[in-house]
C-alpha cells in the first residue's frame, strides 16, 4: 500500500488533490480510499487529507500516521506543531513543498528529514490561471507524478473532480494544461513502501477524578484565544500603501476577526499576529490601498483589483 | 476495479435513490449533510421521483417521515448525534405505528463538550426505541445494508423502522470503490411496498397511535414489536440469501474475521473495525491466535450468533466506542448478558472504551487490548472498563487543561 497525506490550508485544495490522486490510481485499477480531516474552522486552518492506494483491499482508515509521500501545500505549516505535519516522516518518506524557496533553502530552515522536492505551485498558478488559491490540480498532478501514477490518469481525474466541484469546462482544461505541467516539471521519486515496524504496545494512562474546575470542559483564562496566533493561517497578507488610503474606515468594518485598528489619522493597523489573510478587506478597499502580497515569496505577487 | 470512488455520505443517499423512495424530510447536519444535498438535486433534477422537503428541526422531520409512512409511502430520511436525540420522542411513536421506514445516522459524539466527530453514543441512544439497528463498516455496506433494511422493515413478519448506522468521518467523508447494484435488479430484491395496515384512504379511515389505558392492551402491543424485532433476526438472514444472489454480496447478522483457531476474540462495531481487523493480520502475522467479531445487526440482538462465535474462548474483549457513564460499555453489557448462560463461556470479558469523540485507534492501542485480554484469559479474570488513552494523549489533556485556566487564577 502507499500512504499519501496532504497538507494544506482551507482552500486551498488539499482535499479535492487527494480526490484527484485516488480517483487517478482508481482509473489504473487499484483501490484507493481518500479521506480530509478538518475542524469547524475554515479558510486558511490547517487541514489534511489522506489517499491510500493498494492492490488489496484496504483495512487502513482515518488518518496516516506513517506516509510514504507528504504533500505540503503551503511551507508555512511546518512551522506550525499544530499541524503536524512532520508526524511520522523519516529518511525514506518522500516530501513535496509548494515554495519559491529551493529545497536547499527549506532543508537550511527546518528540519526536513526526507527525499525533498519543491516546486512554486502557487506562483505557477498566479502566472497561469491568475487565481491565487486554485492548486487542487496542481497538487493532485504533482503527488500522482512523485508515485508513478500516469500522465492520462492524472489528467482524466482533474476532469472528474473538478466537474464535481461545479468548475466550467474551460477552467478545467486550463487546470488540467497547467498541472500536467507541473506533471512533467518534476520525477518519480520511488516511494520506499514502509516495511511493517513492529508497533509498541500503547502505554495507556489511567485518568484520575479531579474537581469540576479541572474536570469540567471550561475555560477560565480570559482573552486567551489571543494567544492562537493565527497569523500563520495566511498564505497572503494584505499590506497597506499608505499614500492611497482615504481613511474610509472600510477595512476596520468588513475584517470578521477584527485584526484591523485605526490610528489617530484613521489609517489602519493590521495585527499580522492574527490576521487570517482572508483579503476581505483587500477586496473593499475602494481606492487599492490594501494588496495582497504573498507570505514567504518577498515581492508582491497578487492584487485583488 | 469495479465501481465508483464514492463517500458514505453519497451512498447512503444511493441507497434512497435505488430503493426508489417516494418522501424525504430532511434536516441537515454535519456530518449528514452530504446525503440530503444529494438527494434535494436528484429530486430537482427528476432523477428521483420523490418528495423532498427541508423540515424546521429533525423533530419535525421524523414526524413527517412517520406520518408519511403511515399513508404507505416508502420514505428516508436522515440525521445525526444532537439531530438523532432531538427526534428521539418521535422514533418511539414511528415503532409503535409499525411504520417501516429508514433512517441512516450518521453517527458523532454528543454534546457537551461538543464536538464533530465520532462515536456511537447517539446511534446507542436509539436502542431501545423499536427501531431496527444495522451498523456498517465500509461505504459500499452503507448502500447494501439501505436496500436490506427496506427489505426487512417492509416484511409483513417484522414492519419496524430501520436505522442505517455510518460513522462520521471515518465513513460519511471518506470515499472509496462502490459498485452501484443494477436498478432491475433492486426492483427484484425490493417489491413495491403494500403495507396491508397502513395507507390513506378518504372513504376508510383508521386511526393509528390510539390512547390505551390500563397496561394491558399496552403491553399486548409493546411484547408484539418485540416480537416483530426478533422476527427480524430470521428475516435478515432471508434478505442476506436473497441479496447474496442477486448482488454477489453476503452480509449476516455479525460478522468473524480470523475466528476459526482463534483463542482470544476482539468485538467491534462500525467502521473502525476495519482497523481492527488489520490488527488481527498484525497480530496473526506475530504467531498469536486472535480473531474480531464484528457486530452488524444490534436491533435485534443476535444472541445465537454472538453465543456461536464466542462459545469456548479464551478470553473475549469488547471494544466500545461509547460511555455510559455510571455504567461502561454498551455492548460490553450485552455481550456479557448473552454469554452467562453459555456453559463454555469464555475464560475472561475484558471491556474497552476507545475512539470517543472519534479518538483514532492506533496500532498500538490494539496492541494494548490484545496483551491486556490474552493476560486476563490467562488469569481467568476480566478487566475494565479501561480506556484507550495513552500517556502522550494526556499530557497534551494537561497543556489544554494549563490554557483554560482556573476560576481566580
Amino acid at each position: 500500500m502507499q500512504a499519501v497525506r496532504f497538507h494544506g490550508r482551507g482552500g486551498q485544495g488539499a482535499k479535492t488533490a487527494s480526490r484527484i490522486l485516488g480517483t487517478a490510481a482508481f482509473l489504473e485499477g487499484f483501490v484507493a480510499q481518500d479521506s480530509p480531516i478538518y475542524g469547524a474552522e475554515r479558510r486558511g486552518a490547517p487541514v489534511a487529507a489522506f489517499t491510500r492506494i493498494a492492490r488489496e483491499p484496504i483495512r487502513e482508515r482515518g488518518l496516516i500516521a506513517r506516509p510514504d509521500l507528504v504533500v505540503i501545500a503551503d511551507a508555512s505549516l511546518i512551522e506550525d506543531p499544530a499541524a503536524r505535519v512532520l508526524d511520522g516522516i523519516d529518511e525514506r518518506t518522500a516530501v513535496f513543498v509548494n515554495s519559491p524557496l529551493t529545497a536547499g533553502q527549506l532543508d537550511a530552515q527546518g528540519s526536513l528529514s526526507g527525499r525533498l522536492t519543491v516546486l512554486d505551485l502557487t506562483d505557477i498558478a498566479l502566472q497561469q490561471l491568475g487565481n491565487r488559491s486554485a492548486i487542487s490540480a496542481l497538487l493532485g498532478a504533482v503527488a500522482g507524478r512523485l508515485i508513478g501514477l500516469r500522465r492520462e490518469s492524472i489528467r482524466e481525474a482533474i476532469a472528474g473532480e473538478l466537474a464535481d466541484l461545479g468548475l466550467a469546462a474551460s477552467v478545467i482544461e486550463h487546470n488540467q494544461a497547467v498541472a500536467l505541467q507541473c506533471y512533467d516539471a518534476l520525477r518519480t521519486v520511488p516511494v520506499a513502501v514502509a516495511a511493517p515496524q513492529p508497533t509498541a504496545s500503547a502505554q495507556l494512562h489511567v485518568p484520575m477524578y479531579e474537581p469540576p474546575t479541572r474536570g469540567t470542559a471550561r475555560i477560565s483564562a480570559a482573552a486567551n484565544s489571543v494567544l492562537r496566533e493565527t497569523g500563520g493561517w495566511r498564505t497572503f497578507r494584505p499590506v497597506l500603501v499608505p499614500d492611497k488610503c482615504n481613511g474610509c474606515w472600510l477595512c476596520f468594518t468588513y475584517c470578521p476577526d477584527g485584526v484591523i485598528s485605526m490610528t489617530k489619522d484613521d489609517r489602519p493597523v493590521i495585527d499580522y499576529a492574527h490576521c487570517k489573510g482572508c483579503q476581505i478587506c483587500v477586496h473593499e478597499c475602494p481606492t487599492d490601498a490594501l494588496v495582497a502580497e504573498r507570505e514567504k515569496g518577498g515581492e508582491v505577487a497578487w492584487r485583488a483589483k | 476495479m469495479a465501481g465508483e470512488m464514492m463517500t458514505g455520505n453519497l451512498a447512503a443517499a444511493w441507497g434512497a435513490r435505488l430503493a426508489d423512495v417516494d418522501y424525504v424530510p430532511a434536516f441537515p447536519i454535519t456530518p449528514q449533510t452530504e446525503i440530503v444535498e444529494a438527494l434535494a438535486k436528484w429530486c430537482e433534477s427528476g432523477a428521483m421521483a420523490a418528495r423532498f422537503v427541508t423540515m424546521d428541526s429533525e423533530h419535525s422531520m421524523m414526524t413527517a417521515a412517520g406520518a408519511a409512512a403511515a399513508t404507505g409511502a416508502r420514505v428516508f430520511t436522515a440525521t445525526s448525534s444532537q439531530g438523532l436525540l432531538y427526534a428521539m420522542e418521535v422514533l418511539y411513536s414511528i415503532s409503535g405505528w409499525r411504520t417501516p421506514l429508514v433512517l441512516v445516522n450518521v453517527s458523532r459524539a454528543l454534546a457537551a463538550p461538543i464536538t464533530l466527530e465520532s462515536d456511537h453514543n447517539d446511534v446507542l441512544a436509539a436502542r431501545d426505541s423499536g427501531f431496527l439497528q444495522i451498523h456498517a463498516e465500509t461505504c459500499q455496506e452503507v448502500l447494501d445494508s439501505i436496500l436490506m433494511a427496506y427489505r426487512i422493515a417492509e416484511d409483513e413478519r417484522v414492519m419496524l423502522p430501520v436505522i442505517v448506522n455510518l460513522d462520521g468521518f471515518y465513513l460519511s467523508f471518506t470515499r472509496e470503490p462502490v459498485i452501484l447494484p443494477e436498478p432491475e435488479q433492486v426492483k427484484q430484491f425490493l417489491p413495491p411496498f403494500q403495507p396491508s395496515h397502513l395507507g390513506f384512504k378518504a372513504s376508510a379511515p383508521h386511526a393509528l397511535g390510539v390512547a390505551v389505558l390500563g397496561g394491558t392492551p399496552y403491553s399486548y402491543f409493546r411484547h408484539q414489536m418485540h416480537l416483530a424485532a426478533m422476527n427480524a433476526l430470521d428475516v435478515h438472514q432471508e434478505a442476506a440469501a436473497s441479496f447474496e444472489q442477486l448482488f454477489g454480496r453476503r452480509y449476516d447478522v455479525v460478522e468473524g474475521y480470523r475466528l476459526d483457531d482463534a483463542e482470544d476474540v476482539l468485538v467491534m462495531t462500525n467502521a473502525l473495525a476495519s482497523r481492527g481487523k488489520a490488527a488481527v493480520d498484525v497480530a496473526r502475522a506475530e504467531g498469536k491466535r486472535v480473531g474480531l467479531l464484528r457486530l452488524r445487526l444490534i436491533r435485534p440482538w443476535p444472541t445465537d450468533a454472538i453465543r456461536d462465535a464466542l462459545r469456548g474462548r479464551r478470553a473475549v474483549a469488547v471494544l466500545d466506542q461509547n460511555l455510559a457513564p455510571g455504567q461502561g460499555g454498551i455492548l460490553f453489557q450485552e455481550i456479557a448478558a448473552c454469554l452467562y448462560d453459555e456453559a463454555i463461556r469464555p475464560r475472561a470479558l475484558c471491556s474497552f472504551i476507545g475512539g470517543l469523540g472519534g479518538k483514532n485507534l492506533s496500532e498500538g492501542e490494539f496492541r494494548a487490548i490484545f496483551e491486556q485480554t490474552a493476560a486476563a484469559g490467562v488469569r481467568g479474570k476480566g478487566i475494565g472498563p479501561v480506556l484507550l488513552y495513552t500517556e502522550a494523549e494526556h499530557r497534551e489533556m494537561v497543556q489544554l487543561q494549563m490554557l483554560a485556566g482556573e476560576p481566580g487564577s
